[in-house]
């Protein structure tokens, strides 16, 4: 009865049981409750009593920025919280409560374990900003449709000519739902999936959740801030130096992902086109980085012993 | 030959004691043992003397600082050597999002059970150990879930009501019958009796005594006669012959036998005086 498995690392099968057990974990501790107040944010600021629009002049799309940033500075906090929180949090819940021990002397390799249990996350993470990512589109799609309703019959009724109404017409669009939008959303899962990760490096050998939580904050301020550090040390680091600070911030910038290159979300909240390319390269950068920290993980928690 | 479920040569773990200087901490020192295929072993000893690291460096949850573990001829430190293996750790907590037999299902699947197998394995357990959602019973039914040659049991019934630790003890030699091999640790050494072929005493990580129950339990300066159909003539014989030896004397009739427990304390409170 199931002995003849095959016990090599990073069965899929076992790691999505990890991970949809995780997954399951997660959802009964009852983390939809911040989508919840995420939903009630989002209908409530469907009905703000926004600017008035007494004509073309004014910066009619400032209403559809202020859902925006309302939204989208939700999501980043959510992911960027939850994958901290969470990943923090699992692992050494599984040494306190045992359950660990019934896990590992099952034929389970610890890589699958890892793996499974930070692919329960960043599932969690993905399925929750797509839930919310849903809400700000409709919400966001509803309100940029009315506006440019609106804004249309404004200027129609004031003689604009054709390629006037055009542009405004184009300017409203770009600040309602775009693909590029949605690029921004995609990204905050991406620095997500980095942030869990070190996470959870850091869980594997620290002996306090609260540690954990703290440096992998601190870590984050780190890779948002390493970019301006490393052009600062580039500018006013003294002629002597140059290469040994070249060493140290090319060491910085390995260990310390530059979050900066996930600004684009700021990009597309502004309605700026984010290009093919640069999501891709991000995505690899991601990947880069998830399968660094995961390999490192797995070095430490490969040794562990309970 | 018999197989050997369980080899383990020469164990010795340190743990490192992080004070500066600090000697490492022996917590197993030097242990080996046998358990062939089909025995029931008990592991006894007092608390911190080495009993559940052996059991950790066993499944792979320690490493051992020298010294090999083997499961069904396989090192330990290999994932391969648990596909054969069900444990149950002392006070098990199980996650508390998951039902009994979701529980069941979830180990299950970690051992590659699907579909109907499964279903129908989960329906079995739910029988066999009586599921009431008690946390130890549930720990011996996921422990059971891929049907193992080799369950290893950490202080099974502790915490336990005694009904509870009947049907636990019930259950541990309904499975040596079904040809399982059980790997046990606890302090009722009532039960230990009760349940095991082979015993172990270990004291402050050494291994004091280890054999046959039937062996460790006899006294060794006591000559037992059994004596079927024996006429009141002949019995009145042999105890005129014990006396005429003058060295010999009859102590008792029956079974002259010392308790596992005495054979315990003896074991290892003689040691610290």
């Amino acid at each position: 009865m199931g002995k003849q498995q095959s016990n090599r690392w990073l069965q899929p099968r076992r790691v999505s049981v990890i991970a949809m057990n995780t997954f399951t974990q997660l959802v009964r501790m009852k983390v939809f409750y911040f989508l919840m107040i995420f939903s009630v944010i989002a209908v409530v600021a469907q009905f703000l009593d926004l600017p008035q629009y007494n004509g073309v002049e004014a910066v009619y799309t400032g209403e559809l920025q202020i859902l925006k940033d309302w939204c989208m500075g939700v999501m980043k906090l959510f992911a960027l919280v939850f994958a901290i929180a969470a990943t923090a949090l699992l692992l050494p819940k599984d040494v306190e409560d045992r359950t660990l021990y019934t896990i590992l002397a099952k034929p389970v390799p610890r890589l699958d374990y890892l793996v499974g249990k930070l692919t329960g996350v960043l599932l969690l993470i993905f399925v929750s900003l797509l839930l919310m990512n849903v809400m700000m589109t409709v919400v966001l799609g509803y309100r940029a449709g009315a506006l440019l309703d609106e804004q249309v019959q404004m200027a129609v009724s004031r003689g604009w000519n054709e390629p006037a109404i055009a542009s405004m017409r184009a300017e409203i669009q770009a600040q309602g739902v775009t693909w590029s939008l949605q690029a921004g959303v995609f990204a905050i899962f991406l620095q997500a999936c980095i942030v869990g990760a070190v996470s959870m490096l850091l869980s594997t050998f620290s002996t306090s959740t609260l540690f954990t939580i703290m440096v992998s904050f601190m870590t984050y301020l780190a890779g948002s801030f390493q970019a301006d550090a490393a052009e600062f040390y580039r500018v006013y680091a003294k002629p002597g130096n140059t290469t040994l600070t070249s060493v140290l911030m090319k060491g910085v910038a390995l260990i310390f992902p530059n979050y900066q290159l996930f600004n684009i979300t700021d990009a597309a909240m502004q309605g700026q086109v984010i290009p093919l390319a640069a999501v891709m390269d991000l995505t690899g950068l991601t990947a880069f980085y998830v399968v660094l920290y995961t390999l490192l993980s797995w070095f430490v928690f490969s040794d562990k012993e309970f | 030959m018999t197989e050997l479920a369980v080899d383990i040569q020469h164990l010795v773990k340190d743990f490192r004691v992080p004070l500066r200087g600090a000697k490492p901490f022996r917590a197993v020192n030097d242990v080996s043992l046998q358990i062939q295929a089909g025995e029931v072993y008990g592991l006894i000893g007092p608390n911190g003397s080495g009993k559940s690291t052996t059991m950790k460096a066993l499944l792979g949850l320690v490493a051992p600082s020298s010294g090999t573990c083997s499961i069904f001829g396989k090192d330990s430190l290999k994932v391969d050597s648990r596909n054969d293996v069900g444990f149950l750790p002392e006070n098990p907590y199980f996650y508390k999002h998951l039902t009994g037999a979701e529980t069941l299902r979830f180990y299950g699947k970690l051992c590659n059970l699907r579909g109907k197998t499964l279903e129908d394995r989960v329906t079995e357990l739910l029988d066999l150990v009586g599921l009431q959602n008690a946390r130890e019973r549930i720990g011996l039914a996921q422990a059971l879930v891929q049907d193992p040659r080799l369950l290893i049991l950490d202080e099974p019934t502790a915490g336990v009501d005694p009904i509870g630790s009947r049907q636990i003890r019930d259950l541990i030699l309904q499975l040596r019958d079904r040809g399982k091999t059980v790997f046990l640790c606890s302090h009722l050494l009532e039960q230990v009796q009760e349940v095991c072929d082979h015993v172990g005493i270990i004291f402050q990580g050494k291994m004091v005594r280890e054999g046959k129950l039937e062996d460790l339990i006899a006294v060794e300066n006591q000559t037992e006669l059994i004596l079927q159909d024996a006429s009141a003539e002949l019995v009145k014989e042999i105890q005129t012959l014990i006396q005429r030896d003058g060295a010999a004397q009859l102590v008792r009739s029956g079974k002259p036998r010392t308790t596992l427990e005495r054979l315990f304390l003896q074991e290892t409170q003689g040691d610290q005086s």
